[in-house]
């Protein structure tokens, strides 16, 4: 507590760089937010972490919403061709939690699309994704992913909280929690989102929600139209040097009163005002990609301002360059109950290059190194057939396809397996708390050591269940 | 997940590291201190069986292991447990056990016991194993209140309470704050606004008995109390202008929070309250009035969305009720035995769909048909709620309809140009008659189907499941049954045993003493408002919150007598300040030692800056309002796509409990300081401190306008010097004048802006010319942009926001 008894510097505190989103931290700890935890380092991070020594340093979650096919993606099934328009084996379906297809005469669905083999081990890859099949070496795919919840805002709230229940906190917010913030004037954890496809769904700002954790590790949605983020900008008639001056009055003015009241909440205060006006300068150049040379701009295929996929994926290089700890994208279009092969065109065509283009940027920066890459829906898709105008296939929990890239992981490898048929992750079944003590391990986090103390339960984001970091796929 | 026995927690040494653990103080300090021989299950042994062992060995008989409940005296009892003989007990042999596969918790549970704690449960048994019933379901007893050692300082019943607990944990009361701190702590707590200066001189300069009592009863008084209760309950019930799903279209329903004010307003007994709210439609002497509060039965989310199978939304409808009502008048998490029986409270699945039940002949599916996508769509039934102007328009219509139709009735049918003209002429007045019709205020109300549908335990919560037994509408089974005339308990019966003192009442009293205790110290006596069970938080003072429940029954359910009680209160009337010694000891303040000191509520921060300014229209009810919003906000709603339009005349201003109150896009000044979506129950907001928070106060044109009229007011009101004006200045945004400091940081803050603006009267009109509301023409640009800047500093004070 002693370090927030120094009386700040009147005149430098716009220009001390030392202060953080996780430096906020002790002053409103004390009060409700003290609940938490125990006592914070100055500089933001919990003590005692890491506990061992971090792989990368950041992650960006590229989340295709909606649920991407994992059998016209990553899963390639001859005998799901082979039994195309055939009755689906009850032995797969029965008992077993369907969506929107209960009840319904169950077929087999053959894949909509061909595959070929890529990189040096001969990945699998389907002609939808061409620039992903370039990847081949970079990434690892995850064959065997499993997930709990069968609708897409559950879904959502499970692969980001680990649990269906609301209220708790997202991963993005975990890490921040966790780690701190490596960025003097943005905040940890920040959330971009494009749409287009079949039927957008929602995504609701809960699932960037800090839970019950303190809010400042909520993540932070930027617009791609109007003020980046709301009321970054000055008003009008007020210039930086004016607000500047407004806000060094501000803080001024607290800091006397705090010497009477000796209040933490009004440290925190201060410290949000500091950071709240270096996010007026560094917000709008961190989405000015004006200084960005043209071949990064077609490399991407982002057009400057239009909210694209492509867009915010050269936004996430931009904002894992200037130390952003966890950046979640979010593209909406994925839900293909019907019409598959036409809307995974459209789906892959927006996102498969600008995903390539953001690996490749990051490598050639010497950045790929120190960020973790991951990719995929909340949940896959069946492989019985629906028919929600033209052939599409239903949501799927039971096996399904995710892909990591980057510093730990081992590239151009291929995790478990699904049955002959795509349903049922069968081999080294890599549940969604695996994939998250995996990312934590990548960070330096043991995920069984991360908890907070929370309505009598030990909350942490891998849960209470059997979790474990993919030891198989760690470089 | 360490639960310390509490006799461990009353060594200082314990205390001081609870506090750094924080919520494990709250653990702590929530018994009395014990003997070491003494052992009490609700303190000592619950916490530690429930957390450890009830997820298998609890209320839920799905994932029963072994058949074995520890939660339930008889089932221990006759297995694992010998009174008395603890190494003949089972239960110790398994939880001492070196054998990993046979010892208790076992390892992939993830819990632990400590040695402590397994030392603590064979004392128990040594002891007889004494079981007591969950305090949060039986039913509040009045105890005897304690003597204050000093007797000078408490001024009702409640301080005897406080200062005996005080005592026991050798501290003692904090000075009583002072009185400018007083009615600025009242306001905001009972009226959500700050006081006016004369407001504040009143009282301070009233030196008669009596004044602070009537200064309370001044504020209990306000029409503005029933506006601040209604901030609170909104969340409670997840009042919101949209539907929540999918294309989040408005619907019809802000006749129901105007209804939430004016009971409050009106003191309506908190039974009456529950009982036109759950069951208005069915009271013998059911108005207006009580049709409108059924509404809450329609403030859940809903979708009419082109997919939608109406029986599953059914199912997602009946689950949100069930879970809103228990969270609301019960303090429990019904919502978990959607899917299995409660886990370590003992609610059941068969419970959950019973509750349903009383909520299954709610007329509800018709806009699964006629939803639509205007804005407000539909959700019949409905309520007009004409004004007497607008009904006494439609009624002069009807009859000039009337008489025309009659007219036309004698007119022979081959007179072809006078049957036109009378036709035009009743088309005319019925085109007048549905403009008039368009613009009556509508509200979703509770219609009762005469066949109500019917509600089946759903296996898993799987709606497709039909397997499930039906049910009938049945409270909670372990709390008994529900008294009913009728051949099937309806939500009256419901309502009834909510509030009555042989059903739930004295529990429901509780959960609900416990939330205004919350109002006026910013915690709860019990931390948790919304769950009072298992894995809730039993009572800091057990015997305080019991004795409220009971006044507030024996008060005739009276919110008032309440409030009033708990304000008047010599520990409500402490300084918050926190020594340095209190803040170690106590960090959370849930002795009470002292009052809290919080940032107020997100719709008080924007009633604060517009009541400040001098711009706060106070109307009371009405439509919801639209103050400015960033465009392009709603860009990701469709169905219809739509531009919010903000409003361009004097709803501008008014209070934030009025904000049209958007679910998916909650505006975002609201959400920055911690409003909730009202997707659900919202018991209790965080209270955030962030620089999301920062950017509002900085740079949302509602405080830049809220600011330029505040320096308007300075210049033309405050005096003609410099000192005058900032003293007005502070006087209405903080109740105090500005210290030598302050007026020295804002006199150059001042001088140097003057400055700057007389060099760039284009900046100075720009910002001055922010918001709707007219600027005099005779307006000096400069000097009022340079004293917008001296307001705009004062407007983003901590202390501005912070209720003391």
């Amino acid at each position: 507590m002693h370090e927030f008894s120094q009386p700040i510097n009147r005149r430098s505190f716009l220009s001390n760089a030392g202060v953080g989103l996780g430096s906020l931290a002790l002053g409103s700890l004390l009060h409700d937010e003290m609940a938490l935890a125990g006592s914070r380092a100055a500089h933001g991070g919990l003590p005692g972490l890491p506990h061992h020594p971090a792989k990368v340093k950041r992650v960006i979650f590229l989340c295709m919403a909606g649920g991407p096919s994992h059998l016209e993606t990553f899963d390639y099934k001859p005998k799901l061709a082979e039994m195309d328009g055939q009755p689906m084996p009850e032995s797969f379906t029965a008992g077993q939690p369907i969506a929107q297809l209960q009840g319904k005469e169950l077929k087999c669905q053959g894949p909509l699309v061909k595959f070929g083999k890529y990189g040096r081990n001969g990945q699998q890859i389907s002609d939808f994704l061409p620039w992903h099949q370039k990847l081949a070496d970079d990434i690892c795919i995850i064959r065997s992913m499993v997930t709990e919840q069968i609708n897409h805002d559950p879904a959502h709230t499970f692969m980001n909280t680990g649990t269906a229940i609301s209220g708790r906190p997202s991963m993005g917010s975990w890490i921040n929690y966790g780690l701190g913030s490596e960025s003097q004037d943005l905040p940890g954890f920040v959330v971009l989102t494009s749409e287009g496809g079949r039927n957008p769904q929602p995504i609701a700002s809960r699932q960037w929600s800090s839970g019950f954790l303190p809010s400042r590790f909520q993540g932070v949605e930027f617009n791609s139209s109007g003020d980046p983020v709301h009321y970054v900008s000055n008003p009008p008639g007020v210039s930086m040097s004016r607000q500047r001056r407004l806000v060094e009055t501000i803080n001024q003015l607290n800091e006397h009163r705090n010497r009477t009241v000796a209040n933490p909440e009004i440290e925190t205060r201060i410290a949000a005002y500091e950071l709240a006006f270096r996010m007026q300068t560094s917000v709008p150049e961190l989405v000015d990609v004006s200084d960005e040379p043209k071949h990064i701009l077609d490399m991407y295929g982002a057009t400057p301002g239009d909210g694209s996929y492509a867009s915010n994926c050269l936004l996430a290089r931009r904002l894992a360059e200037r130390g952003v700890r966890f950046i979640h994208l979010y593209h909406r279009g994925w839900d293909h109950h019907g019409d598959l092969s036409r809307f995974m065109n459209i789906c892959c065509g927006l996102t498969d290059k600008p995903t390539w283009a953001l690996i490749t940027d990051l490598k050639a920066r010497g950045m790929l190194d120190d960020t973790l890459i991951i990719w995929g829906g909340e949940f896959g898709r069946t492989p019985m057939f629906q028919g929600k105008g033209g052939a599409g296939r239903d949501h799927h929990i039971k096996g399904f396809s995710m892909w990591m890239a980057g510093g730990g992981v081992k590239g151009g490898i291929t995790h478990g397996n699904t049955d002959e048929l795509g349903y049922n992750a069968v081999e080294n079944v890599v549940h969604v708390r695996d994939l998250h003590a995996t990312m934590l391990h990548l960070l330096g986090i043991d995920h069984r050591r991360f908890s907070v103390p929370f309505q009598g339960l030990d909350m942490r984001l891998t849960g209470v269940e059997a979790a474990r970091p993919i030891r198989e796929i760690l470089a | 997940m360490i639960r310390l026995a509490r006799r461990d927690l009353n060594h200082p040494l314990r205390l001081l590291s609870t506090a750094l653990l924080g919520s494990l103080a709250v653990v702590g300090m929530t018994g009395a201190p014990s003997s070491a021989d003494e052992i009490e299950f609700n303190r000592d042994i619950r916490p530690i069986l429930s957390d450890r062992c009830f997820a298998c060995h609890g209320p839920d008989a799905t994932h029963r292991e072994a058949d074995l409940r520890l939660d339930d005296e008889q089932s221990a009892k006759d297995s694992v447990i010998i009174p008395g003989k603890p190494d003949e007990s089972e239960l110790v042999a398994r939880i001492t056990s070196d054998d990993a596969d046979l010892r208790m918790p076992p390892t992939d549970s993830g819990k632990q016991l400590t040695s402590g704690e397994i030392a603590l449960l064979s004392r128990w048994i040594a002891q007889g194993a004494a079981y007591q019933p969950f305090w949060a379901y039986v039913p509040p007893n009045r105890h005897e209140v304690p003597k204050a050692a000093d007797a000078a300082w408490p001024r009702n019943w409640i301080d005897h309470f406080i200062a005996d607990r005080l005592e026991t944990e050798g501290l003692g009361p904090s000075p009583d704050a002072d009185r400018v701190t007083l009615v600025r702590r009242l306001s905001f707590d009972l009226i959500g606004l700050p006081p006016t200066p004369a407001e504040v001189d009143a009282f301070v300069q009233d030196n008669t008995p009596g004044a602070y009592e009537r200064l309370v009863d001044r504020l209990l008084d306000s029409p503005h109390f029933g506006e601040r209760m209604a901030m609170y309950w909104l969340d409670l019930v997840r009042y919101a202008d949209t539907v929540g799903y999918h294309g989040d279209q408005d619907h019809s329903i802000s006749p129901y929070r105007d209804y939430v004010i004016n009971a409050f307003n009106q003191n309506r007994p908190f039974d009456r309250f529950t009982r036109e709210q759950l069951a208005g439609d069915l009271l013998p002497d059911s108005g207006t009035e009580q049709k409108v509060a059924t509404g809450y039965n329609r403030l859940l989310q809903t979708s009419h969305e082109g997919g939608v199978q109406p029986k599953e939304y059914l199912t997602i409808y009946a689950a949100d009720r069930v879970r809103n009502v228990s969270a609301v008048w019960m303090g429990a998490t019904m919502g978990c035995c959607q899917c299995h029986d409660h886990k370590y409270d003992p609610y059941t699945t068969k419970d959950f769909y019973s509750m349903a039940a009383f909520f299954a002949d709610v007329d509800e599916e018709r806009h699964f048909t006629d939803g639509n996508n205007d804005l407000p769509t539909k959700r019949h039934p409905e309520l007009e709620l004409p004004t007497e102007d607008q009904a006494r328009r439609l009624a002069e219509l009807a009859a000039q309809i009337d008489e025309v139709q009659a007219e036309r009735g004698g007119v022979a049918e081959d007179e072809k140009a006078a049957i036109k003209a009378l036709d035009d002429q009743i088309n005319q007045l019925k085109s007048q008659q549905a403009e008039v019709r368009k613009n009556i205020r509508r509200t979703m109300i509770t219609v009762a189907l005469a066949e109500p549908r019917v509600t089946r335990v759903l296996p898993r919560g799987n709606w497709l499941d039909d397997s499930g037994p039906i049910v009938e509408p049945a409270i909670p089974e372990f709390l008994g049954q529900v008294p009913s005339k009728e051949p099937r308990a309806t939500r009256l019966d419901l309502a009834n045993w909510l509030t009555s003192p042989d059903g739930a009442g004295p529990l429901t009293a509780r959960v609900m003493a416990n939330r205004f205790w919350y109002l006026c110290f910013g915690t709860g006596l019990a931390g948790v408002l919304d769950d009072f069970g298992g894995q809730g938080e039993a009572p800091v003072h057990p015997e305080l919150l019991d004795n409220l429940a009971i006044e507030f029954v024996d008060s005739g359910w009276n919110v008032k007598h309440m409030l009033k009680l708990i304000v008047t209160s010599r520990a409500y009337r402490q300084s918050s300040a926190a020594p340095d010694a209190l803040a170690a000891r106590d960090p959370l303040n849930r002795l009470y030692a002292r009052q809290s000191r919080f940032r107020v509520p997100a719709e008080t921060v924007r009633d604060t800056a517009l009541a400040a300014s001098g711009l706060l229209v106070t109307g009371s009810g009405g439509p919801s309002v639209r103050p400015y919003q960033p465009a392009g906000y709603y860009r990701h709603l469709n169905f219809p796509t739509r531009t919010y339009k903000h409003h361009a005349d004097d709803r501008q201003w008014r209070r934030g409990v009025y904000v049209h109150w958007q679910r998916q896009f909650l505006h975002p000044m609201l959400k920055a300081f911690d409003a909730p979506s009202r997707e659900e129950c919202t018991a209790q907001r965080s209270r955030s401190n962030t620089p999301l928070a920062a950017l509002v106060l900085l740079n949302d044109p509602s405080f830049i306008e809220a600011a330029r009229v505040f320096a308007e007011q300075a210049v033309s009101a405050g005096g003609d010097t410099f000192d005058a004006r900032i003293e007005y200045i502070f006087r209405r945004a903080l109740s105090r004048k500005p210290d030598k400091a302050e007026r020295a940081l804002l006199a150059d803050l001042l001088a140097e802006s003057r400055q700057q603006f007389q060099d760039d009267l284009e900046a100075a009109r720009e910002l001055i010319g922010i918001g709707q509301k007219p600027v005099a023409a005779a307006a000096d640009a400069a000097e009022l942009a340079a004293w917008t800047s001296v307001t705009r500093a004062v407007l983003n004070l901590s202390e501005v926001y912070t209720r003391n």
